[in-house]
């Protein structure tokens, strides 16, 4: 183990946290376990890819192929990932909250829906695109640099750090905005909330647009290492499902600690070598399996300080 | 126009249950009155169904001339937050409130309507007027509050609001009678000019001197004023 897998396990710690952290915020919030957050990644991912494809062109006539116009095609890509999970997320509030919200075991009813959303949203892109693998221009450039000695690839230290970024973005806003205090007040008790005058209904259409973002950064930032196909949604939608209730479901702190674990346990694991890349998901989910029967609350548990 | 809340023949309850029966009463602009009755008699549920957070309720409740009830047919829960901004506010029986904000954050969800929002540094400092200890412990989590703090937390969440009717659900639930009594002190001092307020109770030697009439519920029907009762 070296120093090389620590970064790898920070970057992936850092994708699967974006997907686990939006998981964990609709679930406490609009008590959705969102099954279409996978289909918001894919759609995210093939949204860059075309508007990639369409703007080339038009950088390289702006920018020419210096500096400036890869540094013009990543925030292009960014904002489309951005904007497209953004625009899925209003998708998913307007089939699977709006017109079951109010109904008996709504958690089941929007479950099945936002499967059968993700379902249908992956086979629209077979249908679409075919099942090829396409790649993104890599938006963080090639090459390696050097930080107290350890080499760190461009896009790792890119993925790192805007997550990083992002992540504090999001919780200074849930913290300090109005519209955080609205969203928290709905999470902790919305009945509560609608007393104090918050609209639980509107409330929740900025929650699934903010999480369907994160879930369209997170396909920007993870196919910088991979490729994006129509099915490449499923594995992050499982891992950011395990981290969430890993981290206590609903709990922002937990899922983060949790996608950190997850994220250096694959690497670890990835890296030893007498177990390697293929006993990643078996020792994941072991390890998932054995906390939660010790702590069924998960990590949130151990670190919120007042629960009802 | 003096009448702020009329209600007309209300029924309400949920699913296959009836809680209330023909509701038939008025309330007065600057009229404080206390509801009382015993536990599971219907009063929470007459306070939620003017909010609309019942299962079903047919009949009128008119809020300054203005219908808010009626039959409805969305889930329960859908207009009480028009309702609120109308300026009716609930303080909700128990501890009904957000766990994990600060103090200071609470008392803020309470002023949501835009015009209480800007000012809400000056509304938290009136409550916390009202309510001295709530004063140091701003920036406590509610979570960690005692029972006494938490309810002056949540009536002081519902007195941030733009209201001209106030209804507080038992105030004085599982609170030792000392605080009880200096939590209806403090209601009976915000009492001012067209602000009407009616407290659900269960003491009734709490509310004497406190409340304007009282009215008493029993089975989900009103059993006529009491009036004013003193006690000792």
């Amino acid at each position: 183990m070296s120093w090389i897998t620590l970064v790898h396990g920070l970057n992936l710690a850092a994708i699967y946290g974006l997907m686990a952290i939006g998981i964990s915020i609709l679930w406490s919030s609009i008590g959705m376990i969102n099954m279409a957050h996978g289909a918001s990644f894919a759609v995210a991912g093939f949204s860059a890819w075309q508007v990639s494809l369409a703007a080339k062109p038009l950088i390289a006539a702006a920018f020419g192929t210096g500096l400036d116009a890869s540094v013009a095609m990543a925030v292009t890509m960014l904002a489309t990932g951005v904007i497209a999970g953004a625009l899925f997320g209003a998708l998913i509030y307007l089939l699977a909250y709006l017109p079951i919200h109010d109904k008996a075991n709504y958690a089941v009813r929007s479950l099945i829906m936002t499967l059968a959303i993700n379902l249908a949203t992956v086979q629209i892109l077979l249908q679409l695109f075919g099942p090829n693998q396409r790649s993104l221009p890599k938006i963080f450039g090639f090459g390696k640099l050097e930080i107290l000695g350890v080499s760190v690839r461009y896009d790792q230290l890119g993925t790192i750090s805007s997550t990083a970024v992002l992540m504090l973005l999001v919780i200074a806003w849930l913290r300090y905005s109005r519209k955080g205090l609205e969203i928290r007040a709905m999470m902790q008790n919305p009945e509560g909330a609608e007393l104090s005058g918050i609209s639980v209904r509107w409330t929740a259409l900025p929650v699934t647009m903010m999480t369907g973002a994160l879930a369209g950064l997170a396909a920007i930032l993870l196919s910088q290492t991979i490729f994006v196909s129509p099915t490449s949604g499923a594995m992050p939608l499982i891992k950011g499902l395990t981290i969430a209730l890993l981290g206590g479901l609903g709990s922002i702190p937990g899922a983060l600690a949790g996608a950190v674990i997850i994220g250096f346990l694959e690497a670890i694991v990835g890296a030893l070598p007498f177990l390697g890349q293929r006993y990643v998901l078996f020792s994941q989910f072991l390890f998932i399996i054995v906390f939660l029967i010790a702590r069924p609350r998960g990590i949130g548990g151990l670190l919120d300080e007042t629960r009802e | 126009m003096d009448e702020i809340l009329a209600i007309r023949r209300l029924n309400a309850g949920y699913g296959p249950l009836r809680v209330l029966h023909e509701i038939d009463f008025t309330l007065r602009r600057g009229e404080c009155i206390g509801l009382v009755g015993l536990n599971g008699h219907g009063k929470s549920t007459l306070f939620r169904s003017v909010m609309s957070l019942v299962g079903w309720q047919n009949g009128s409740i008119r809020f300054k001339g203005r219908e808010i009830g009626g039959t409805r047919s969305t889930g329960a829960g859908r207009k009480t937050h028009a309702i609120v901004r109308l300026g009716i506010a609930l303080t909700p029986q128990g501890d009904a409130i957000f766990p994990g904000l600060s103090v200071a954050q609470h008392l803020d969800c309470g002023a949501y309507s835009r015009i209480a929002w800007r000012e809400r540094a000056r509304r938290r400092d009136m409550v916390m007027d009202i309510f001295p200890p709530l004063r140091r412990l701003q920036n406590e989590l509610v979570g960690t509050l005692s029972g006494g703090e938490r309810r002056m937390v949540s009536v002081g969440r519902a007195l941030m609001t733009e209201a001209s009717l106030y209804l507080i659900d038992e105030p004085s639930l599982g609170l030792a009678p000392k605080i009880s009594a200096s939590v209806m002190e403090a209601l009976h001092s915000i009492r001012s000019e067209g602000k009407a307020m009616i407290i659900a109770e269960q003491n009734v030697a709490l509310l004497s001197g406190k409340v304007d009439r009282m009215i008493g519920i029993h089975s989900g029907r009103l059993r006529g004023d009491i009036g004013h009762v003193s006690l000792g």
